[in-house]
């Protein structure tokens, strides 16, 4: 550990030279294919990756939340078609909060999962409902299903064979599956205090943030790469002051998207986080949109096909906008703590963030 | 390239509430019409005040009038001034890039000179590097110095010279050897003219507004002793991207329209209109939150010695835009026609900003040429 708020640098370089070995375009090509990576997950799984900051005592590989984080950004930096985020920081996390084992394999939880009800009856929950758009359901090994039972927040470890699954996908031909939980019964018990329908949306939320964090900074670093081959009228395109604008905007949005992601993850990291984590969502989100524009455009027909590596990341980018929270439910939820600090506070807002909301 | 988080320390945070308590003092909301950014109204006796407090030249060392604080710190104070709308522009020059380019190139006799009287907030600077024919391309500068005996005659034309008027001093990027071929960066040197010396014209070029700001300053076989060129002869071009760097990626860049942010929501308070901006006012406190954290992030690597040059072009070319993407933002969402002289602080406010906004993407180097500085930096990283 570098100091108290920073990443262990070993995280760092073995997550990264891990992912450059096994993510590699080709593998990543026929993990949308297949619908699945086991290769890439068992080596990742291997390093005990998947389960940083859970407590070893609860199963997990220790480590901090941040180290966690930065395990996503290089996930969504070499595009890595695992259920990271899922079986980590937020299902493994549900888990750990209740009590629960943490399996040997991939994990996963329910982004939308309001509409799921669920009896309870002693140590078991009987589940019922349907959730749409559950990551790599089809490959999980449990199902971290979320829910409030007469005020209490509960987390039931469902079996995914318990359940009905009909594959779906994303834009980036990731699993999103739609998992019909009819009768599905499992053990069940209540969440420590701090984990909540809330506060696992926030999570899910800044897991994202990380993962497109990665994601921009590939894009524009490809993109920087590609103008500066590519040459036309006698000279790399990244001569011309109109590519330049997109190569600037590009690695604009990529510092600020990381930027955001980190100072929300140190925040969380500590404490309550609630402001950060909401404008690292929306930051990243929109951060998303310029920059995929503007890397594509630099990129010409080139980034427009299959064959060439940008669309694992601008296909990412555009479908995890949308995941935990787009653009509208963020800045919604800024907008109420903005106007509640009146013109008086509306800066020290800017400068003190969840320090300031109490 | 490299943004690395940081936050502010105890003693930081205790900074930034004393200039908070000071402005609340010194210019209660309501008390004064709030200036946009660094276009600042210039009040020597505010820049007096702020300099008792040692907040002018902070970062000079101690020795000669400064306070041997650090960039983060003088970011606090700019930062805190700016976001009240606060008069700093008799000293702003100075603070932020003159004090630096005297402490760093000038001669001894020039720190002692002009350090301690920046630091007292005594002085005001302008800077000459435009000319009629030179703009973006400010290596092409032609107005010529030519050594005399125990100095130099300069004749020539500076143009958007903010402040002239009302400066004290000129620090001018002239040419003191004729243009070599192939070689345009060389010859050029920075000299210390006095704004009232013999021979220098002073005339206003009306900003677009009627407002006086800029001038043309004409020189006509006006001396400058020798005691007043900064640095060695030749390097001016160097120094002149060394004073660059300073100038670049801070607060002023970004914070131009908080003011009218601010009076927005003041006016929207309990009306209808309150739910109208509601999310705006989200989005707009995330992209501050985002761009404060790199901009603060590139202050904290001055301090660390690094000259981060393109991330202050990055930061720059990023928040100017921003300043411009709120007053769109603003002007598309609150259908009102504002007027520079209605009741409302709010319209007029905004009214300033439409007006003088476009000049956001061009003052201190346009946003197409920090382009061309930003993406060659952009090329050495890995892939």
């Amino acid at each position: 550990m570098t100091e108290a708020t920073g990443v262990d640098e070993l995280v760092t370089e073995t997550a990264d030279r891990l992912f450059t070995q096994i993510c590699d375009h080709e593998s990543v090509q026929n993990a949308e294919a297949a619908g699945a990576a086991p290769e890439i997950w068992s080596a990742f799984a291997e390093t005990g990756f998947p389960w940083i900051s859970i407590d070893e005592d609860r199963g997990g590989s220790g480590g901090t939340l941040l180290d966690a984080l930065e395990v996503l950004r290089l996930v969504g930096y070499h595009a890595a078609p695992i259920p990271a985020a899922e079986t980590g920081v937020l299902g493994g996390w549900l888990l750990a909060s209740s009590g629960h084992e943490i399996p040997a394999g991939p994990v996963t939880v329910l982004p939308n999962g309001n509409n799921i009800t669920a009896s309870v009856s002693g140590d078991q929950m009987t589940l019922a409902g349907t959730c749409t758009r559950v990551p790599w359901a089809r490959i999980a090994e449990r199902i971290a299903v979320l829910v409030e039972v007469d005020g209490q927040s509960m987390v039931a470890s469902v079996n995914p064979k318990d359940c009905v699954i009909q594959p779906m996908t994303n834009m980036a031909g990731e699993p999103r599956d739609t998992v019909c939980f009819d009768g599905a019964i499992a053990p069940a018990s209540p969440c420590v205090a701090g984990v909540n329908p809330e506060s696992f949306r926030f999570r899910g939320a800044l897991s994202r943030a990380a993962l497109m964090a990665g994601a921009i900074e590939k894009m524009s670093q490809l993109t920087v790469t590609y103008t500066n081959d590519r040459i036309q009228f006698g000279r790399p395109v990244a001569r011309f002051q109109a590519v330049q604008q997109h190569l600037v905007w590009g690695a604009q949005e990529a510092a600020l998207a990381r930027m955001a992601a980190e100072t929300a993850g140190r925040e969380a990291n500590r404490g309550p986080a609630f402001f950060e984590i909401a404008a690292a969502k929306l930051i990243t989100n929109q951060a998303a949109a310029r920059a995929t524009k503007a890397c594509h455009q630099a990129h010409g027909a080139m980034g427009m096909t299959q064959e060439y590596p940008l669309h694992h990341y601008s296909r990412r980018l555009w479908s995890w906008r949308k995941e935990y929270g787009g653009d509208a439910e963020w800045s919604k939820w800024l907008g109420n703590a903005a106007v509640s600090q009146g013109a008086e506070g509306l800066y020290a807002l800017v400068t003190g963030g969840s320090s300031v909301l109490s | 390239m490299r943004f690395t988080p940081t936050e502010l320390t105890e003693e930081e945070l205790s900074l930034q509430q004393q200039v908070r308590d000071f402005l609340q003092e010194e210019l209660p909301p309501g008390s004064h019409e709030p200036c946009l950014g660094m276009a600042a109204n210039k009040d020597k006796a505010f820049s007096l005040k702020m300099a008792e407090r040692g907040w002018v030249g902070m970062a000079l060392p101690k020795e000669w009038g400064g306070s041997d604080r650090t960039a983060v710190d003088r970011f606090i104070v700019v930062e805190e001034m700016l976001r009240w709308g606060a008069p700093v522009g008799h000293h702003w020059v100075a603070d932020r890039q003159t004090g630096n380019v005297i402490l760093k190139f000038g001669t001894e006799e020039q720190r002692e000179r002009f350090l301690p009287a920046i630091c007292r907030g005594e002085l005001g600077f302008s800077i000459g590097m435009s000319e009629p024919d030179s703009g973006s391309d400010l290596a092409s500068v032609s107005t010529k110095a030519e050594q005399t005996t125990d100095g130099w005659i300069i004749n020539g034309t500076k143009i958007w010279t903010s402040g002239a008027h009302e400066n004290d001093w000129f620090v001018c990027l002239l040419r003191t050897s004729p243009m070599e071929d192939g070689n345009k960066h060389a010859g050029l040197s920075q000299l210390l003219i006095d704004l009232k010396s013999p021979g220098l014209e002073i005339s206003p070029i009306p900003f677009l507004d009627g407002s006086h700001h800029f001038n043309e300053v004409t020189f006509n076989e006006v001396f400058v002793p020798d005691i007043n060129v900064v640095g060695d002869l030749g390097m001016g071009w160097h120094q002149n991207t060394t004073e660059m760097a300073y100038e670049r990626g801070g607060p002023d860049r970004w914070l131009s329209p908080f003011s009218t942010v601010e009076q927005l929501l003041r006016e929207a308070k309990g009306t209808e209109l309150e739910e109208t901006v509601s999310d705006l006012f989200g989005e707009l406190v995330a992209r501050w939150w985002g761009i404060r954290n790199l901009s603060l992030s590139v202050a904290r690597l001055i301090d660390t010695g690094e000259a981060p040059s393109i991330e202050s072009s990055l930061v720059k070319e990023m928040g100017t835009r921003y300043e411009q993407e709120v007053v769109e933002k603003l002007v598309h969402l609150i259908d009102i026609e504002y007027s520079p002289d209605s009741d409302s602080l709010f319209e007029r406010l905004l009214a300033q900003c439409v007006v003088t906004f476009p000049g956001n993407t061009i003052r201190g180097g346009t946003i197409e040429i920090l382009r061309s500085v930003a993406s060659k930096g952009l090329k050495g990283l890995p892939a």
